[in-house]
């Protein structure tokens, strides 16, 4: 049990973290979702705490193509690099899990494009992506393959992305299933052979229903990040050709800090943060079913 | 197997590679093809960064990157020592909320953060900047001490209370000192998290308190396409981010998933 004063110890301990939590991040909250129910118009200051008409921007949620457009767009980006990050990310981590001192230390290099600050990572694909100075670009044009700019190309431009996006967060999954992987009980796989199991039905029988659990995780961690994609669209493509590569969050962005409707970019914002906070509480509620695996 | 390992990564190395040496390279030479292996090193991109406006947002970004680190840790550490031993009834809000915190859209602080901002005068400061960057940071420091706290048994600072110490130098003497390793690898990923934001600073940074990615960017859009100086203004952000990564390779997990998994 314990005594009255270290009850009084612990809540002087988290008091101060909580209050600060309520001012940075509820407070905030509160005042995005305030701001949600004006038609708040930077260009137009009276527009500020006029709650006159409250839905009005919820409203246009529903009769906005571009925002259905960037709907569409952000499912197609989702899809593509979580599945991608998930097949990669696993295929690389089962290669790698075979005892070596060599492949212990690649797998330190494996990790470099998930640690490297976003913003570098956009920009070393802006060089890729960029003809003339790209060694990809020179090397298709050395085999007589005339290969268009594909940031700037409609067909290509969104592969682009999901391609830069793949490369840098398939590592994620990699790390998450390398981990799971050292839980693996030897002795299921001591057993599974000794019934003449061969590689391919170890690996399909034994390991993947064990490490399902963190694959999910993986899954959903990825999920949520691909809803907050910024610096490869900025970068590479802001959101181009036309709105191909826009997705929601880079649409909310612009109907804020480019056309000034702060209004109306949070009615968006509220919507994308109530999916975060509903993936969230999904991914709370499969970590503690995850934890049971290990 | 060794092989298609090796090759994979150098594969998944070669477009970082690519950077790393174009930093290093005369405009002309960027703009060569087939590349030479041996070319002309030059240091020229780095000297025009040293001359440059990239010099003080290189600073800004240290001076902001820290301050937040240190001020998360010294609010968040006991919060997350009290809430590994004292369990409340609203733990799973707590979590939830800290969670949410740490995985909502950046966008939804900065709307409301931009507009609180135009009335505090804290846009285009490095005040500014260091606040937001609490709302990750301080959920951070929470999620990845609190696990790190509950494998400590209360048997430590137990005897040290039989001893006639109080709660707060059974914290102070006999937990803080054990948590080294923990709060190096929470300080460090603080930090990074902080280094390499681009969205608030982008929003909520004019010219004053602008940070280093932000400052590279600019390379691209109002002084024509300078690569050299892209790549190596680049390669100057990402040199203290590998470091400090492979020092905590071992945290990278817990911390990049809130701590929902131990890596």
């Amino acid at each position: 049990m314990i005594s009255n004063r270290q009850r009084q110890f612990y809540a002087f301990c988290v008091a101060p973290s909580l209050a600060v939590l309520a001012i940075i991040t509820l407070l905030p909250a509160l005042y995005l979702l305030a701001t949600s129910f004006t038609p708040l118009n930077l260009t137009r200051p009276e527009t500020q705490w006029d709650f006159s008409q409250p839905l009005i921007s919820y409203g246009q949620l529903l009769v906005d193509d571009r925002l259905a457009n960037s709907v569409w767009v952000q499912i197609k980006l989702s899809f593509w690099t979580v599945s991608l990050q998930l097949l990669i990310g696993l295929g690389v981590a089962l290669l790698l899990n075979i005892k070596s001192r060599l492949l212990e230390a690649l797998r330190t290099v494996f990790l470099i494009p998930m640690v490297l600050p976003p913003i570098v990572v956009a920009i070393i694909w802006k060089v890729i992506y960029t003809p003339d100075i790209s060694p990809m670009h020179g090397l298709f044009k050395a085999i007589g393959w005339n290969v268009p700019a594909l940031i700037t190309n409609p067909d290509w431009a969104l592969t682009a992305i999901i391609i830069a996006d793949t490369w840098e967060w398939f590592p994620f999954t990699m790390l998450m299933v390398l981990a799971a992987l050292q839980m693996l009980p030897q002795e299921l796989l001591d057993a599974a052979k000794v019934d003449g199991a061969s590689p391919w039905q170890l690996t399909r029988h034994v390991t993947l229903p064990f490490i399902q659990g963190v694959l999910l995780v993986a899954g959903l961690f990825r999920l949520i990040d691909s809803i907050k994609a910024f610096p490869l669209i900025y970068i590479l493509t802001e959101g181009g050709p036309g709105s191909l590569t826009e997705v929601t969050n880079y649409y909310s962005f612009l109907q804020a800090f480019n056309f000034s409707y702060l209004g109306f970019s949070s009615a968006i914002t509220v919507v994308l943060l109530a999916a975060t906070i509903v993936l969230s509480w999904i991914i709370i509620r499969s970590v503690g079913w995850g934890t049971k695996i290990d | 197997m060794q092989a298609l390992a090796i090759v994979l990564a150098l594969l998944a190395l070669a477009p970082f590679l690519w950077l790393l040496v174009m930093s290093f390279k005369t405009n002309a030479e960027i703009f060569r093809f087939p590349p030479r292996l041996f070319f002309p090193v030059t240091l020229d991109n780095y000297a025009a960064l040293w001359t440059s406006n990239f010099r003080s947002s290189f600073a800004n970004s240290l001076i902001v990157s820290t301050v937040s680190t240190v001020v998360s840790l010294v609010i968040g550490v006991p919060a997350a020592y009290a809430l590994s031993r004292w369990t409340t009834r609203s733990g799973a809000t707590i979590t939830l909320w800290i969670l949410a915190s740490r995985m909502a859209p950046p966008i939804a602080f900065t709307i409301p953060y931009f507009l609180a901002y135009r009335y505090l005068e804290l846009l285009d400061t490095l005040t500014g900047l260091i606040l937001i960057y609490l709302t990750t940071n301080l959920s951070l420091v929470i999620w990845m001490m609190r696990p790190f706290y509950d494998q400590l048994p209360r048997s430590l600072e137990e005897a040290a209370w039989i001893d006639g110490a109080t709660t707060w130098q059974g914290f102070t003497r006999i937990i803080l000192p054990l948590s080294g390793p923990g709060l190096a690898a929470t300080a460090i990923l603080c930090f990074l998290f902080a280094w390499n934001d681009f969205f608030f600073a982008l929003i909520l940074t004019r010219t004053e308190a602008m940070t280093a990615p932000v400052a590279v960017v600019n390379f691209m859009n109002y002084e024509g396409w300078e690569w050299g100086r892209i790549a190596a203004g680049g390669t100057m952000i990402m040199l203290p981010v590998l470091v400090f990564s492979f020092v905590v390779r071992r945290y990278l997990v817990s911390g990049l998933t809130g701590g929902a998994i131990k890596g």
